[in-house]
């Protein structure tokens, strides 16, 4: 009897631990299919520690908001509307804390710093897994890129959805990173 | 049954000590009695090579292959945890031994990691170290207790450590202070504590004894806040803390060894109230003293209560000669960082009085014991105290010179006086055989 109570825990945690890591699938594929694309411009990738373990960090151009008010204080979780610019690319358009009633995606993050009206912030999908071997090659296809100064053709294609974002893949010349690393 | 034992039984036949009959009969009851019985060896092979084979997968997942789709990697997650799943599923429905149990269980605590940790590569989620080791522990926590597992409670410890710091310290960009860490830990706790009454002198029960203190003493720095000006007096209570904790009647039978919670306590207290023995310590912290952070002052008032409690409880058990000094000397500390510490001069010279004091009880608790590591101990103290004082004060070196040669002569003369009483009373209970 009280092989069956425990059994039938564990079964309950199993389904859990099952459920969890489903869930967070689902999140990201709902977003992923009905989400909306949008194109941030990425800036090179941070050189002072570009490859934690098997995933590169990336800087977004994106980080910075102009508005004189000084409620806005560190740590403050506030809402990036967004709209794409005709090259596709996301620019900014709002920056609140509240939920605003208008007809635009946005990310959600946290203020960095406020300082002379410019609200600075970081977005979220600042990392992107590579396979172990290509990270070394994705780093020097990043300083190349930097050198020849195609800055504009380095960007992160990420899906937004009603305040959740999927970072999908990061092109570099037109093509996914995993595959320039390979040419 | 061990060969060494076998080994001695022969001996003692052969010196005549015992009967060969005994012997038979001890041997067979030995035998007979660990029948039925889980071979520890297995145990603990099962729970490495659980280990090893579970955090293998999480290693060769980590490698993130690209030319898996999304699917296989999918499936690649999910995987090794329905396959821990389903033998931690049979270890339970049919009652296995615990070996079963502990082995199953490590296997599916690495599963659940593996698993969550690929999803996490295989969509970029953003979330830092920090969430994902809060997933991981809260999906396999309840599975200390489902399995009865140490190893995985163990796991949990150590996993729970690992978050508090990666939160509270290493994640400069936004440090928090990790109070989930309290209820992971608090969390183990009942497990714990019937361990300890199953089978308190078990190696199992050593492993905690030391693991819970060393977790808790490195998962504080994560709450001394960004000002830090309490964490000394956090720290301090909560040295007096594990050591008030080790002093307690369950515990107190163990070996000195054994008791993970007297050595760190003891020698935590006396290396932190050494610094505040240091001159320009009380200088520089002096002028930030009333500008608290209110929530390290919160942390440190909530951990003097609880070591008052525990101590208070001594107290009253065993009333003022069951009590040494290294179990109240958060009191005093307590009192002269806030009351007195304006007083010029007066906390530096306390503070070196009380070390010195410490050093004196620890002599006498060696003397009174025959324990010559604990007296040792004692002299140690006062050796190091005395060797941080010619840093900050003018002393002449012939001052210091035989300073030196005094400590020395009593390291010999306390040892030899110790060691003499002890022949001596081996001798007079030789007698009374005879």
């Amino acid at each position: 009897m009280k092989t069956m109570h425990i059994f039938i825990g564990f079964v309950v945690i199993a389904l859990v631990q099952i459920f969890v890591p489903s869930q967070m699938i689902r999140e990201q594929e709902d977003v992923l299919k009905s989400g909306n694309s949008y194109r941030f411009k990425t800036m090179p990738i941070d050189p002072t520690d570009p490859f934690r373990g098997k995933y590169i960090t990336l800087n977004y151009e994106m980080n910075s908001f102009t508005i004189a008010d000084t409620s806005f204080v560190y740590g403050d979780k506030v809402r990036v509307y967004i709209e794409k610019d005709d090259m596709g690319f996301a620019k900014a358009v709002r920056l609140s804390k509240k939920s605003l009633e208008i007809n635009k995606d946005y990310v959600v993050t946290r203020v960095t710093g406020n300082y002379k009206g410019v609200v600075s912030f970081e977005l979220p999908f600042d990392r992107f897994y590579m396979e172990e071997t290509k990270a070394k090659d994705a780093e020097r296809a990043y300083t190349k890129v930097n050198r020849d100064s195609l800055k504009e053709n380095v960007y992160a294609k990420v899906y937004v959805k009603e305040g959740r974002s999927v970072l999908q893949d990061v092109i570099i010349d037109g093509i996914s990173i995993q595959d320039y690393v390979e040419k | 049954m061990s060969s060494k034992f076998n080994k001695e039984l022969k001996t003692l036949v052969k010196d005549k000590v015992i009967s060969p009959e005994l012997a038979d009969k001890i041997e067979q009851y030995y035998t007979t009695k660990d029948i039925g019985k889980p071979n520890k060896l297995f145990m603990i092979f099962g729970i490495f090579g659980a280990l090893m084979v579970g955090s293998g997968i999480i290693l060769m997942l980590a490698h993130n292959w690209d030319d898996f789709s999304r699917v296989t990697k999918t499936v690649l997650a999910f995987l090794p945890l329905l396959i821990g799943q389903f033998f931690v599923g049979f270890s339970i429905l049919k009652n296995k031994s615990a070996t079963w149990k502990e082995a199953s269980g490590t296997f599916l605590f690495f599963a659940v990691g593996a698993c969550i940790a690929l999803i996490s590569q295989i969509y970029n989620i953003p979330g830092d170290l920090g969430s994902y080791l809060l997933t991981w522990i809260v999906l396999c926590l309840p599975l200390v207790y489902l399995l009865r597992s140490n190893a995985v409670a163990l796991l949990t410890v150590i996993l729970s450590t690992y978050y508090a710091v990666e939160v509270g310290l290493w994640n400069y960009r936004s440090a928090q202070t990790p109070w989930l860490y309290v209820v992971f830990f608090l969390a183990i706790i009942p497990h714990y504590l019937l361990l300890l009454k199953k089978k308190i002198s078990s190696n199992t029960v050593t492993i905690f004894n030391w693991m819970l203190p060393i977790s808790i003493t490195i998962a504080l720095g994560a709450f001394v806040g960004s000002k830090g000006n309490l964490g000394f007096v956090m720290y301090i209570t909560l040295f007096g803390l594990l050591y008030n904790v080790g002093r307690l009647s369950v515990l107190k039978e163990l070996r000195t060894l054994r008791n993970g919670y007297l050595i760190i306590g003891s020698l935590g207290t006396v290396w932190s109230l050494i610094i505040f023995t240091f001159r320009w310590f009380w200088d520089d912290e002096y002028p930030k003293m009333f500008t608290y952070d209110i929530q390290e002052l919160y942390i440190a008032l909530v951990l003097f209560f609880v070591t008052v409690t525990v101590f208070g409880y001594t107290f009253w058990k065993k009333g003022i000669k069951g009590i040494n000094l290294f179990q109240g000397a958060f009191i005093i500390f307590w009192m002269v960082y806030f009351f007195l510490s304006s007083v010029e001069i007066l906390p530096v010279v306390l503070m070196n009085m009380l070390v010195f004091a410490l050093g004196i009880s620890a002599i006498k608790i060696g003397a009174d014991k025959f324990n010559f590591g604990i007296l040792n101990y004692g002299l140690l103290i006062i050796s190091v105290l005395i060797i941080c004082r010619f840093f900050d004060t003018g002393m002449s070196f012939v001052l210091r010179g035989i300073l030196f040669v005094l400590v020395g002569i009593g390291f010999f003369m306390t040892n030899y006086i110790m060691l003499k009483k002890q022949q001596k009373i081996k001798k007079q209970l030789k007698d009374l055989q005879l």
